[in-house]
């Protein structure tokens, strides 16, 4: 039964990125940098209330100026508008100055409605309601359940603490906005997308345009980068699309980055009031979570799995979104690993704390988790735990140091049993294999060269890898960490077939490596085309599976009197089963861990509760991770062939935050509750802000 | 973009083209100034342009890019859609992200915040414009080894600040690195690879320090 | 932005002359043209370009004082051999303000005259009181970032590391006002901001800022910021000091806070309780809650106070390790 060679080249080792010389010469095109003839730019019109009752949009004026080619409105009306940013007209134009002017020419006619932005807000009683007759708050039935007996297990607990955890909602903000550039042919319609799958985004089109999915393109040859935000249709597509339908000509719409803080998704807020109990010996007897967060006007990921990677014999959880005027999240990164486990750790170092225990120790007792376990030791190896690890606060002056770790579990990875590819071979021997999927800079090219390569034993220079069209077999969107998992059966697949064929043909045995172009040229003068699919393989060998785990420990030191956390050092311990590229493959994590690092100490989305808009629309005061931030980061990886291919993308940004968190709580031996931790947030943990008393007038 | 085509410069006399932008000071062509450039802006200095679309040529990468842009046309909208030079990205226009770093003078700027028209007569080099005859520079070919980028967008402005910094400093620290490119963003994560890919640009050793177990 | 007619002055009469109607000075542009891509200013008709203007990027090495001119770039401040030496605290000021390509391209000048960071008044869609609305959006909600010190109705701090810097060495800006220079300080130069909400600083339209001259007075100076980030982010709160150092004790001594109020905030009681004396923690902590007296948190920037005291100590503190 098929399963991966033991012995090989290029599988586990280091390859380079097979499409990097593009990326550093500027060569390669995103959807931003198509210049299809006669192509036009175009613009879109948000809603400046956070609700409103849209009467009429006078596009008058706007079809007046000149350079304007169409100009349109995004909804019929009247349009109930329930979020500040809300799509409301599009124009296109010759150039994007004409658009500018055009949009400022827009007449609308609207009735503002009350609203409410934030949770809190939106709880009250007398809150406006962000849709009608629906109450702003609902428990979640599914995210909701209990275990055991809680309130009698609390009492038996030698120690219980209690902490509000609270994560804002966080922006994905890739540094390539969402946009399409769309052109109209006799077959249909050419989309070259932002997108992270060219197949949804084909739905996205043909449903809303009317047309069959045989009649949409779309081409992702470059993305820059999508986090989970990318992943479906959009509404920006569509009104490119007609924009270029009524224009004539093809139109580039690409969003802002302010319109990247509206309403293109984000990573629900968390207010996580937990309860969590130990016995004396440190087994976690009682866990108790009430949690809200809201996905704006509406999206899924508030419920979180808690007590996350833990298991705990008697526990309750309730949970429930807490719907406001903000725009509706999507998919991001894991979700909702990430706040469960940054609130879960956070959590356990202080039951840790309570218990006067190491909270290391606590992990080891209670996470029986065999991967997880060896990845611990290495990890305090690494970190130099047993040396460095002193009681919460206990690091002496100004500038206080502290360690704290944190674990992950990742089981969506795998694979999309529906993959599917082919592979061109020509009688000179050269390959071109092609997958319907996209490489959103995780290297899925690379990828696929790498496999091809090791199973010809051709070099991954010699293949020629063409993803990213919809033309060529389907493919998974890239979530869920499943591309890799899903590609590399279905290139063995393809490779299997077409070494079958070709030494049918030629008549050669073994057709890989010496013998290929022997074998090729007996091909003659016709190429030869194989199709392959996803495959298990042997079971007890599988050629990829899931889940994924991954630990992370944090050095930081804190300036207590500025509040400032720097983060030292990260040593991270992952596994992904059989590992294709190690090169790539750090690239990820470091990734994931930067990103988790923003989450952690920089990143919130603002929004103003008195005119409803998103305050920090831009990258001044969204923060992200700076390379001036960046610690030292040391990776190490368990390879583990035996489990085939698995997913890394999200395992690597799940365990950042709660490592961190629990760091600055061992440096300053205070906790700071909520995320980001900010200067003003680790000051005010250490007692030095003084309370506000409003002044009177 | 769609370049509604300007007057060309080519084999008209210097003075026939200033003449036919309509300068009084057309015998300025005469007296022995360095540059077009230089020239230009004598005789056009106080003379008001716009608002709509009048000739800017600008130099980039050793060319020549001759275009009708309104006054309030940045640098990188001219480059990236009124012409073909789309290696500089769109990441912000808000002079925060630095997608669109160009080199002017050999001084890495902002090329959203700068309007094309007073980018005339300056040295503008772009990511394209640093592969000599195809081959890589020291800088790409480091960030290709290092795998110092991702989904490649933030990409060429990064590289433009490490070519920038290794012209004018060619062993920096890390520190050094990080303080050059503290005006570029990255959502990928790759900052730790181009800290390495500038270190080996510049002659240093650099070694992963990832360590594969095999379970 | 709007359209604009586009000119290049050549003589500061002629600048004037161009920006009368309803035009704006573009010198690196930062400020100006995020103002105009938001459209939070109203026209202008006309950019004009003064990056020509003779004289104006110079930096003159004098025996009594310098003279930086208003378009010498930040990026030059901070890349400038000799003034890491003689104003150490300029240098450390200009090194953390912004990013290396922002720095390449703003001038001294438009550091000085640029206008509020508050998020309110960057945004498009919220009309705060420096705007003509009629709420001050921060009071009631996010202030995170806002004053501790304020004259009117508007909480938007200065933010301008330059003038916090500046307003330490007692540096004066010269600005041609009506064909006329006017000599401002640093607290004349934002006293307008303190007084009235409209204001960003005490420039009328037309202003020209041509230069600096600062003292060589003080040989030492220093410069430390608190932000979010480690770099490329808005200082929370800046801090800048300078004196001459005689025999161990300080002589001059100034003391400047950025970012908490309108003005550069200077308390001339400190400043005064610190002349002669010999700097150690006790001092300059007593020197830094001298300076925030009287201040009165918001809701979310109470956390600037013991920031703010924090900074003081340690940039008194850095004047003592000067050579």
């Amino acid at each position: 039964m098929p399963s991966w060679p033991e012995k090989t080249k290029y599988i586990s080792k280091s390859t380079l990125r097979i499409d990097a010389p593009e990326k550093v010469t500027g060569r390669a095109h995103y959807a931003s940098d198509i210049q299809a003839a006669g192509w036009l730019y175009g613009m879109i019109l948000r809603s400046k209330w956070p609700a409103a009752t849209i009467s009429a949009i006078n596009l008058e004026k706007t079809l007046q100026v000149p350079g304007i080619k169409a100009a349109i409105t995004a909804k019929d009306l009247p349009q109930t508008v329930r979020f500040y940013g809300e799509e409301i007209a599009a124009v296109c134009g010759a150039t994007k100055q004409a658009c500018l002017d055009a949009l400022r020419a827009i007449e609308v006619t609207a009735h503002a409605l009350p609203f409410a932005v934030r949770e809190d807000d939106a709880k009250k009683d007398d809150a406006p309601q962000v849709w009608d007759g629906k109450p702003n708050v609902s428990v979640s039935a599914r995210g909701s359940r209990e275990q055991g007996a809680v309130d009698q297990a609390f009492p038996e607990c030698a120690a219980v603490i209690e902490g509000f955890y609270t994560t804002p909602v966080q922006l994905h903000n890739p540094m390539e906005t969402h946009g399409n550039t769309v052109s109209w042919t006799d077959d249909g319609l050419t989309a070259w997308a932002s997108t992270q799958a060219i197949s949804a985004s084909r739905d996205g089109f043909a449903g809303p345009l009317k047309l069959d999915h045989s009649q949409v393109r779309v081409i992702t040859n470059f993305m820059g980068g999508g986090f989970g935000s990318k992943l479906n249709g959009s509404v920006e597509g569509v009104l490119a699309a007609r924009l270029s339908r009524e224009a004539k000509a093809p139109v580039r719409l690409m969003l802002t980055r302010f319109d990247e803080a509206l309403a293109v998704g984000n990573r629900p807020s968390s207010f996580q009031k937990i309860k969590i109990g130990a016995l004396a010996d440190g087994t976690l007897h009682a866990f108790e979570l009430d949690n809200y967060g809201t996905p704006g006007i509406s999206g899924g990921d508030v419920e979180l799995p808690q007590p996350y990677i833990y298991k705990v014999p008697n526990s309750r959880v309730k949970q429930a979104h807490v719907a406001v005027n903000a725009g509706a999240s999507r998919a991001f990164r894991a979700p909702p690993h990430p706040p469960a486990s940054y609130a879960m750790e956070s959590a356990m170092d202080d039951l840790a704390a309570k218990l006067g225990m190491d909270p290391l120790e606590l992990r080891l007792k209670n996470d029986s988790n065999e991967v997880r376990q060896r990845e611990y030791k290495i990890g305090a190896e690494k970190i130099g735990w047993k040396e460095k690890y002193q009681k919460p606060g206990s690091s002496p002056g100004v500038v206080k140091t502290g360690i704290g770790c944190a674990g992950a579990a990742w089981g969506g990875g795998g694979a999309s049993k529906r993959t599917q590819g082919d592979a061109q071979i020509n009688p000179d021997g050269s390959i071109e294999v092609r997958l319907g999927v996209q490489d959103i800079g995780t290297g899925t090219k690379t990828v696929i060269a790498v496999v091809a390569a090791e199973m010809l034993g051709l070099k991954p220079e010699q293949i020629t890898v063409k993803v990213g069209d919809t033309n060529f077999p389907p493919g998974p969107g890239s979530g869920g960490s499943t591309t890799c998992a899903s590609i590399s059966p279905t290139v063995f697949d393809i490779c299997a077939n077409a070494l079958q064929q070709l030494q049918t043909q030629s008549g050669i045995a073994d057709a890989r490596g010496n013998n290929w172009f022997a074998a090729c040229k007996k091909l003659g003068v016709t190429p030869l085309v194989v199709h392959g699919q996803w495959q298990q393989g042997d079971p007890s060998r599988p050629l990829s599976s899931s889940p994924a785990y991954g630990v992370q420990f944090a050095e930081v030191a804190v300036d207590t009197e500025t509040g400032l956390v720097t983060v030292k050092k990260i040593v991270a311990v992952h596994d992904c089963g059989l590992i294709i590229d190690t090169l790539t493959l750090e690239s990820q994590i470091n990734g994931g861990i930067i990103m988790g690092m923003g989450y952690a100490l920089y990143e919130e989305r603002v929004m103003d509760d008195l005119s409803g808009v998103v305050l920090n629309p831009n990258f001044e005061t969204y923060k992200l991770s700076g390379i001036g931030d960046v610690p030292e980061i040391e990776i190490t990886l368990l390879n583990m062939p035996e489990r085939g291919v698995i997913g890394i993308g999200e395992p690597a940004t799940i365990a950042t935050a709660g490592a961190i968190a629990n760091a600055v709580f061992n440096a300053i031996g205070a906790r700071v509750y909520s995320l980001p931790i900010t200067p003003a947030r680790v000051l005010a943990a250490l007692g030095k802000v003084p309370p506000f008393t409003a002044v009177k007038p | 973009m769609k370049n509604t085509e300007p007057e060309k410069i080519g084999a008209h006399s210097r003075r026939a083209f200033l003449k036919s932008l309509g300068t009084v000071a057309a015998t300025a062509a005469t007296a022995q100034v360095q540059s077009v450039a230089a020239e230009l802006e004598k005789a056009n200095a106080e003379k008001t342009v716009g608002p709509g679309a009048v000739p800017v040529t600008l130099t980039v990468n050793g060319e020549k890019l001759e275009l009708m842009l309104e006054p309030r046309v940045t640098l990188l909208d001219a480059m990236r859609n009124y012409s073909s030079l789309t290696g500089a990205k769109e990441g912000c226009d808000r002079a925060t992200c630095g997608a669109c770093t160009v080199l002017m003078d050999e001084l890495p700027v902002y090329s959203c915040q700068k309007l094309a028209i007073e980018a005339q007569g300056r040295e503008i080099t772009t990511i394209e414009g640093l592969a000599q005859n195809g081959k890589l520079s020291p800088v790409q070919q480091a960030f290709w080894d290092r795998d110092a980028l991702q989904c490649g967008y933030c990409t060429p402005g990064f590289i433009m600040s490490v070519t920038a910094l290794l012209k004018k400093n060619p062993h920096p620290t890390p520190d050094q690195v990080k303080h050059a490119c503290a005006g570029n963003l990255c959502r990928c994560g790759t900052h730790p690879h181009i800290i390495q890919a500038a270190l080996q640009a510049s002659g240093a050793k650099v070694t992963s320090k990832t360590e594969v177990i095999h379970a | 932005m709007k359209a604009f007619e586009y000119a290049t002055a050549l003589s500061t009469d002629s600048a004037r002359e161009l920006v009368a109607g309803n035009g704006a000075y573009l010198a690196g542009g930062n400020d100006l043209l995020g103002l105009l891509k938001e459209y939070l200013v109203p026209g202008p008709d006309i950019l004009v370009n003064i990056k020509s203007l003779p004289g104006l990027n110079r930096i003159e090495r004098g025996e009594n004082s310098w003279i930086i001119g208003a378009l010498v770039t930040v990026g030059e401040i901070e890349r400038d051999p000799e003034i890491a030496k003689v104003f150490p605290g300029l240098r450390d000021a200009a090194s953390e303000i912004a990013s290396p390509q922002i720095r390449n391209v703003a001038t001294v000048g438009g550091n000085l005259s640029q206008h509020s960071r508050c998020w309110y008044f960057r945004h498009r869609d919220t009309v705060c009181l420096k705007k003509g609305g009629d709420l001050c959006y921060a009071r009631n909600s996010e202030n995170r970032y806002h004053s501790l010190f304020t004259g009117n109705d508007c909480i938007s701090p200065v933010v301008s590391s330059l003038a916090t810097t500046f307003a330490a060495l007692d540096a004066t800006a010269i600005v041609l006002r009506d064909g006329q220079e006017a000599r401002m300080s640093m607290a004349g130069l934002y006293q307008k901001a303190w007084k009235e909400v409209a204001a960003h600083n005490s420039l009328n339209p037309g202003d020209l800022v041509l230069r600096v001259e600062i003292p060589t007075a003080r040989s030492r100076s220093a410069y430390m910021q608190a932000s979010d980030k480690h770099a490329f982010d808005w200082a929370l709160v800046s801090c800048a000091a300078a004196a001459e150092v005689v025999d161990g004790k300080l002589n001059q001594p100034r003391v400047a806070l950025g970012s908490i109020s309108p003005v550069p905030h200077q308390v001339e009681a400190a400043n005064q309780f610190l002349e002669g004396k010999t700097l150690d923690d006790a001092t300059a902590s007593q020197a830094a809650d001298m300076i925030l007296a009287g201040a009165t948190p918001l809701e979310h920037n109470g956390y600037k106070v013991p920031m703010a005291l924090a900074l003081i100590r340690r940039t008194l503190l850095k004047l003592k390790g000067e050579a």
